[in-house]
């Protein structure tokens, strides 16, 4: 699947991060840990891999980041940009017509 | 801190990190080593024992540094297609570019001479001096294509933070090209083309130019850790 599929990692991890990140501003240990708790766990990201692929999606323009005290603690913030709703909107279709396409083939088995 | 951060700093410059994403990676993964000390805190967790915590959940920092340069690899087309960026295309895209900037350079040196008037330029091709003058503005623009190609695909080696040798593969291949191509410039004729005659001084040198380039980036890429390493010690 990785050969025939261009798009970085098959696109899941960009859909997630995009998701979590239209919703408000967040850090890298915050993505991690949503990812992990709001997917039961069955998805996760290794600890500390997620700044690359933030650093890939921002020189994609896809999102925006800027340094910001909170709490007395300095991180790098990560925002959705107006290129990367566009681009979560395609991410988000395609998911769609994916899971709706092996839906209807595993309910077609089981009948 | 340094006992994780800095053989993760070391380790990513080692394997070619950026020295810009090396800073950025370290600043974030120590930012998020803290959010995992605190999260282990919030639990009761003595400082070291959270701080254990805390390592244990990023793992070994030399491994974590591989992982973070496969994601960052894979993240560029040219990084996650090494082999055809640094090892094929070279070898189609050589001669085009090197005879895209080529004439580029010559059109520069032809505007800037004789203000795109081919009648000054036929005068200066009967006139010996002149005549010289054009040769070695051939030569130069010639010297000038050949390190442009070279730097153009070393810089993305290094932007898409693949090994050094895909970079010296480039630009052995670069240097392969210089010494096979030429450009040749007689009065009122100019050709181009591709010979295997290696007891020409010039082709030597044509060749010696990637080479030189590959050299020089070499050193100061070692200069350049150095003095990071310096500099984050001090």
């Amino acid at each position: 699947m990785k050969k025939t599929n261009p798009s970085f990692l098959n696109g899941i991890p960009e859909l997630l991060v995009l998701r979590l990140l239209a919703r408000r501003e967040m850090y890298g240990y915050q993505i991690v840990e949503e990812i992990r708790t709001q997917t039961g766990e069955a998805l996760s990201f290794g600890e500390g891999c997620i700044y690359p692929y933030l650093h890939y999606l921002e020189a994609e323009k896809q999102v925006s980041s800027r340094r910001r005290e909170v709490e007395g603690r300095n991180r790098n913030y990560y925002k959705l940009t107006a290129r990367g709703r566009k681009r979560l909107e395609v991410l988000t279709s395609e998911w769609n017509r994916v899971t709706t396409g092996v839906s209807q083939l595993r309910e077609e088995q089981y009948v | 801190m340094s006992d994780f951060i800095e053989p993760l700093r070391r380790r990513l410059v080692e394997l070619g990190c950026p020295l810009a994403q090396v800073r950025r990676l370290v600043q974030e993964v120590a930012d998020h080593r803290e959010d995992l000390k605190q999260a282990a805190m919030s639990e009761a967790l003595s400082g070291a024992d959270a701080e254990a915590r805390a390592n244990a959940q990023l793992g070994d920092p030399l491994v974590l540094a591989e992982h973070l340069m496969v994601v960052l690899r894979r993240s560029s087309w040219w990084g996650r297609h090494f082999v055809i960026g640094f090892g094929v295309l070279p070898i189609l895209a050589v001669p085009v570019l090197w005879t895209l900037f080529l004439f580029l350079g010559l059109s520069l040196e032809f505007a800037l001479g004789f203000g795109w008037d081919w009648k000054k330029l036929h005068v200066a091709a009967d006139n010996p001096v002149a005549f010289h003058h054009l040769v070695l503005a051939l030569h130069g623009a010639d010297y000038v294509a050949i390190a442009l190609v070279t730097l153009l695909f070393c810089w993305l080696a290094r932007r898409s933070a693949v090994s050094l040798k895909w970079m010296v593969t480039s630009c052995a291949i670069c240097s392969l090209y210089a010494l096979i191509t030429w450009g040749r410039i007689e009065p009122h004729s100019f050709t181009l083309g591709f010979t295997i005659s290696l007891s020409m001084t010039q082709q030597w040198i044509r060749a010696a130019i990637p080479l030189l380039i590959a050299g020089a980036i070499y050193i100061l890429r070692r200069r350049t850790t150095q003095r990071f390493h310096e500099k984050v010690a001090g």
